[in-house]
């Protein structure tokens, strides 16, 4: 019955959401670090391929016997979904042009992918507390 | 989470090494004698970044691999009546050229700044977590 209450609904769909984002924050402060290192390639998760990854999942879930069942996202190449987390291979970014070493240093756009998943990571957490504080109510039996 | 700290920190201390390096160039801009005393211009010191972070055994985040000599030559100062003038007159001097270096300083401290954000934006997302707990 706990077990139902925390591994269905949209729980786990928000619990691998604020994974991802923690991973992908690695990867990004990575990049950042790296950004006057000589011959430095930076890497990201893709967003798209892992909220369509999500998405798949959720569908499956929806169509199966039990929709508010366990949620079994299948690995992509970048991302593998385990347990207690998520690992990462991440995709090298395209070579930069301008600098010989073909470090591209946009770090303006690495600051703003960062901005972006604090945001993402933030909602995710939001949800996950407004899921909880439901539970809780029912636990108390009153509003 | 705690690791996308240490990668945030491992490149503000390589940043700073940098810009240690870079001070240490601009102030021995003039000085053409070593610590003994020896006539023997300063050489301008390179600092080199290398991926991976030994401090914690990390493969992500930076540091700072050696540091090298800028092997090219010397500025010439004509100045006949120097001790250490060769024989046509000129004395070697540092090769430095405060501009180049002035530039290197403020990519330097725009990349430490860089980090310092990235830190913050991590400190926010694990006191977010920590609450959740609360």
């Amino acid at each position: 019955m706990m077990d139902d209450l925390l591994s269905g609904g949209a729980l786990p769909v928000l619990q691998r959401l604020v994974q991802f984002t923690e991973a992908r924050q690695r990867v990004l402060v990575d990049d950042i670090a790296n950004v006057s290192t000589p011959y430095f390639k930076p890497r990201d998760l893709s967003t798209a391929s892992f909220q369509a990854t999500l998405r798949q999942a959720i569908d499956r879930r929806r169509q199966s016997a039990n929709p508010a069942g366990p949620l079994d996202v299948q690995d992509t190449r970048e991302l593998r979904f385990g347990k207690n987390g998520i690992e990462t291979s991440p995709n090298r970014d395209n070579q930069g042009i301008l600098f010989h070493d073909q470090n591209n240093r946009d770090l303006e756009r690495l600051m703003q992918h960062l901005a972006e998943n604090t945001m993402a990571h933030r909602t995710g957490l939001e949800l996950l507390r407004s899921e909880i504080a439901v539970i809780n109510v029912a636990i108390r039996e009153r509003l | 989470m705690f690791g996308a700290l240490d990668i945030s920190t491992s490149a503000l201390v390589a940043q700073r090494t940098r810009l240690d390096v870079i001070s240490a160039n601009v102030a021995n801009r003039d000085a053409i004698y070593d610590t003994e005393g020896n006539y023997a211009p300063f050489r301008r010191r390179i600092p080199v970044f290398a991926t991976g972070d030994p401090a914690t055994g990390n493969s992500q985040g930076v540091h700072v691999t050696r540091i090298d000599l800028d092997q090219s030559p010397f500025r010439k100062v004509y100045d006949p009546g120097d001790p250490n003038a060769d024989t046509s007159g000129y004395v070697d001097y540092p090769n430095i050229d405060p501009a180049f270096e002035m530039i290197n300083a403020m990519e330097a401290s725009r990349a430490y700044e860089a980090n310092i954000t990235a830190a913050q934006a991590t400190k926010q997302m694990i006191e977010a977590s920590l609450r959740l707990l609360a």
